[in-house]
């Protein structure tokens, strides 16, 4: 009986053409998005690897220096990027993917491809992901808005459920039809994408991002699972499709434009996050207190690198210098992440009535191209700074220091620079990228169930 | 006697808009969202301008205490700080002095974001390299970046199409079902004059609060609104307003005249409104990208690097000779107008300058790219009215692309002068004295005034789409079937 409804109602998406135009030029965008995406990944990535590597290398085969001066040099990290950047890019337009770790201070990651993408790029970024996210609900409300209402008007409604068929059976049948409509959708999306990731990667990577890829069909089933049964809802609710219709637009209206901005907006004034400038006065501010109470420990003196410590000290001055920087560092980053998170959580939890924002998290957290993903880059980053740091003050306090007035003309060799790490750094695997999205799947989960049985109260045979 | 029968049709539809409640809704509908998106761009705009003068004080406050530190050295009163003395033109040079350039805000700055939300306000100049400093964004969560704010720019280009499509996407369908357009047009009453009247009792309203609403609060809050020179940019907003108000109300009239039912209308204006507002501009967005890439960023990096370790070998010399103020303090102090910069700092500021001059080209790579970027943008553009809007009042607030740009331009000049004022006193050992604090450099920032005539470009961008719409619903009016 089911399947007999849903091929009814599916032959008459067919055969009015609606699926064949809206869904066609939607899957158009998402295998266009979907192709740029993945070709300019990959000649990122090929990119990145031969930079790395060159940067390393030069690092191996610098000349006899002072080893402070090599770390003003100092070594590019570069972000690696997620093969699932392709379906979902999330916040990487928004970040920068290069790091120079240098002397004396954590750098920011540089480099925003916004910054080098005209003001268009605010209207949103061409992805898989977007395409879904903001255009799926609305194929499900043009082809399901008059499932109910429609056939209510023709008169048809009354007589299919004097033929004895539940109103559940229906509603049942009608969501599947549309499932289906959508499933030709996703799944072409799906495929095409783990076709070029079986083709292009290997190992424990291509099982990685095949799992990703599986968890990313499931977030989004659910997420447009949510939207058929709401527009289901409404459309047995309401007395004409036109009404229907106008009710669903304009929660799609709602839950696509204007909430996201709105509570973005609405997250910043909650969890206000600090200007440069008010970042940068307060990390100089905590730095320089740092700083000067660990002079004053170690040397008898505040006034850092003055005239009162000899330079016969120095290697050691370094040390204590950029130990006691590191907590100042760690408070003041730690302090503005966590208030991205804060921002982002209260965004995870408008899920419950906003499921894009919800859908939207755990699609880029899945994807591993999230906040969260970047700062891990970022700490591993700024940790493979401090090991260099710390090498290079520790050769200084064993070979220049106590040399009289003799400092920089000390030079480290090859020797020392090979026993620096290489940078290896791998994005989190994809139980990184779950345990992080665990509420944002589970609030999907609710929604949806929500949604059914709003659906199921829709249709229930009215008493009298 | 057409007068007096639109003046007719203009009332009767006024009272029944009024009666129904429709026009009281959407207009409060509309000043809410108008208020909200005001607040949020007014509240940036106090931002930036607070962190101005926090970034002027400062640079005033640090400017005052070296000519302190160095009155009290030169009165012996204080031993000299060897990496703060306002003696040595590498320490003055390098941060001691610094300057604090920033791009002011207009006075239609809170109308909207643009690329203030990503792109920096101010640049601290030292004579480091431009390496040092150009790099930064401002800092924002990259989520609200995906996210974009609600700003008035926001409302106009997003919103306002909707709030039109509320009110008239049914204008004549529903005369037709309710059956009393026939009777309508029965009457002595052409159809013209019905549409047109009914046109105008739905726009007046929305358009006013559209235009005049935000100008009001910028009258009130921001009184620089009401210089000679704001003029250009007050009446290209009312110019974006009504041209691009007047697109949509064009395209609703046109699929109002085609229409079989009011549901079908809406639909086909949804449509429409996905295409121009969503679709187009993203895939722009990406073709842009395609016909004109971005040099590589890694590149770029990759090369300051190399340039770096070429002065490293290259001042090897300068790098290896050692401080010498821990064995002799006097060395500190200026003598006979002159001061010994220690030769690591010298090598440190050529090594510097030495980037500066080396990345050039690769810089410039990047700002030719965005360029033909942008000139793709406005070259295309007209093929979605949001765009051109969207684009127009970014450059009218003084938020958009362009004067960022220029922003940009004006401090690597400035950065430049600064380092020509020092280099010579760096490398010579000349020692900086009260005089000279009086004469360095500062950052004077050239307005570029809003061109009256790009405004007028994308006003025709916009009137003309919006007249062979109507045009085309003129032609289709002698076909309309009154059942």
């Amino acid at each position: 009986m089911l399947s007999l409804i849903a091929r009814r109602e599916f032959t008459e998406f067919c055969r009015d053409g609606r699926l064949f135009w809206t869904g066609g030029i939607i899957l158009l965008l998402l295998l266009t998005a979907l192709a740029v995406n993945w070709q300019h990944q990959r000649t990122a990535d090929a990119e990145r690897l031969a930079a790395q590597t060159l940067d390393y290398d030069d690092w191996v085969n610098q000349e006899a220096r002072h080893p402070h001066d090599a770390a003003h040099q100092g070594m590019h990290v570069f972000k690696p990027q997620s093969a699932l950047s392709m379906l979902d890019p999330g916040i990487v337009p928004y970040v920068g993917s290069t790091l120079w770790l240098q002397a004396h201070r954590q750098s920011e990651v540089k480099f925003r491809p916004a910054q080098d993408a005209t003001g268009l790029q605010r209207f949103g970024n061409l992805s898989p992901a977007w395409v879904i996210q903001m255009l799926g609900p609305l194929l499900v409300i043009i082809l399901g808005f008059n499932a109910f209402a429609g056939e209510r008007e023709q008169g048809t409604l009354r007589q299919t459920l004097s033929l004895g068929i539940s109103p559940y059976q229906l509603l049942w049948g009608k969501a599947l039809a549309l499932a289906i409509g959508l499933g030709l959708l996703l799944l072409p999306t799906l495929l095409f994408a783990m076709g070029m990731i079986v083709f292009t990667m290997s190992g424990n990577a291509m099982v990685d991002a095949l799992w990703r890829t599986l968890w990313l069909g499931l977030g989004y089933s659910v997420y447009l699972g949510i939207a058929i049964f709401v527009v289901l809802a409404v459309s047995a609710k309401t007395a004409t499709s036109r009404m229907a219709l106008a009710i669903l637009l304009g929660v799609w209206i709602v839950t696509t434009m204007i909430a996201p901005r709105a509570i973005s907006d609405a997250s910043r004034i909650w969890h206000p996050n600090p200007t440069r400038y008010e970042f940068t006065a307060s990390l100089d501010n905590d730095l320089g207190n740092e700083t000067r109470k660990a002079w004053m420990e170690n040397f008898g003196s505040d006034q850092r690198w003055g005239s009162e410590v000899g330079i016969d000290q120095w290697g050691k001055a370094l040390e204590v210098d950029d130990k006691a920087g590191y907590k100042a560092l760690d408070h003041q980053f730690h302090k503005l992440w966590d208030t991205f998170d804060s921002q982002q959580r209260v965004q995870e939890w408008a899920g419950f009535v906003v499921p894009l924002l919800a859908i939207r998290s755990f699609s880029m957290g899945v994807a591993g191209t999230d906040f969260a993903n970047h700062r891990d880059f970022s700490v591993a980053a700024e940790n493979h700074r401090r090991i260099m740091q710390d090498k290079v003050s520790h050769d200084l306090v064993e070979h220049a220091d106590g040399h009289g007035d003799h400092h920089f003309d000390y030079k480290s060799t090859r020797e020392f620079w090979a026993t620096f790490p290489k940078f290896t750094y791998a994005l989190p695997d994809r139980k990184f990228a779950l345990a992080h999205n665990t509420l944002s799947l589970a609030i999907l989960v609710i929604v949806l169930l929500a949604a059914m049985v709003l659906a199921h109260r829709a249709v229930m045979p009215r008493k009298a | 006697m057409k007068s007096a029968l639109f003046g007719k049709v203009f009332l009767h539809e006024l009272r029944v808009l009024i009666a129904d409640r429709t026009l009281l809704l959407v207009g409060s509908l509309l000043v809410a969202l108008v208020l909200y998106g005001f607040y949020n761009g007014y509240q940036e705009t106090l931002q930036r301008e607070h962190a101005a003068q926090e970034l002027a004080k400062k640079q005033a406050d640090k400017h005052a205490e070296n000519i302190t530190t160095l009155r009290a050295l030169l009165g012996g009163e204080q031993k000299p700080d060897p990496f703060a003395n306002p003696f040595d033109p590498a320490s003055v040079g390098g941060g001691m002095e610094m300057r604090y350039a920033t791009l002011p805000t207009l006075a239609l700055s809170p109308l909207a974001f643009g690329q203030s939300d990503m792109l920096p306000n101010y640049y601290k100049v030292t004579d480091r390299s431009k390496a040092s400093f150009m790099y930064d964004t401002e800092i924002e969560n990259p989520w609200n970046l995906l996210s974009g704010h609600f700003d008035i720019t926001f409302v106009l280009v997003y919103l306002f199409p909707l709030i039109i499509f509320a009110l008239s996407y049914n204008l004549l369908t529903v005369e037709r079902e309710q059956g009393t357009l026939r009777m309508l047009l029965s009457q002595p009453l052409s159809l013209a004059i019905l549409v047109a009247g009914k046109l105008l009792v739905r726009a007046l309203p929305v358009l006013l609060i559209m235009a005049v609403l935000p100008l009001l609060l910028l009258g009130v809050l921001r009184p620089q609104l009401f210089q000679a020179d704001q003029l250009p940019a007050v009446l290209g907003w009312l110019g974006l307003v009504l041209a691009y108000g007047g697109f949509w109300f064009a395209l609703a009239l046109l699929v109002n005249i085609i229409g079989r039912s009011s549901a079908t209308n809406a639909l086909a204006l949804m449509a429409a409104w996905v295409l121009f507002v969503l679709v187009i501009p993203v895939v722009l967005n990406i073709v842009v990208g395609l016909l004109s890439p971005a040099p590589s960023r890694i590149e770029l990096a990759t090369k300051t690097r190399l340039i770096t370790i070429e002065g490293l070998n290259r001042y090897h010399d300068k790098l290896s000779s050692d401080y010498r103020f821990t064995q002799d303090p006097e060395v500190l102090l200026p003598r006979d107008g002159k001061i010994e910069v220690a030769p690591r700092r010298q090598a440190q500021f050529l090594i510097q300058r030495d980037v500066d001059k080396e990345i050039q080209r690769v810089l410039n790579e990047f700002s030719t790219q965005l360029a033909v970027q942008q000139m793709l943008v406005e070259r295309f553009g007209w093929i979605s009215p949001a765009i051109v809007t969207y684009e127009g009042m970014a450059a009218i607030a003084g938020n958009g692309a362009a004067r960022y740009l220029e922003f940009q331009q004006q401090v690597d000049r400035f950065h430049e002068r600064w380092k020509e004022y020092f280099e010579p006193r760096l490398l010579n050992s000349i020692a900086m004295t009260e005089q000279d604090y009086a004469e360095m450099p500062h950052f004077e920032w050239a307005e570029v005034p809003v061109q009256v005539s790009g405004i007028l470009k994308r006003l025709l961008l916009l009137v003309i789409p919006a007249l062979i719409v109507i045009a085309f619903a003129i032609r289709r009016m002698r076909r309309f079937s009154v059942v």
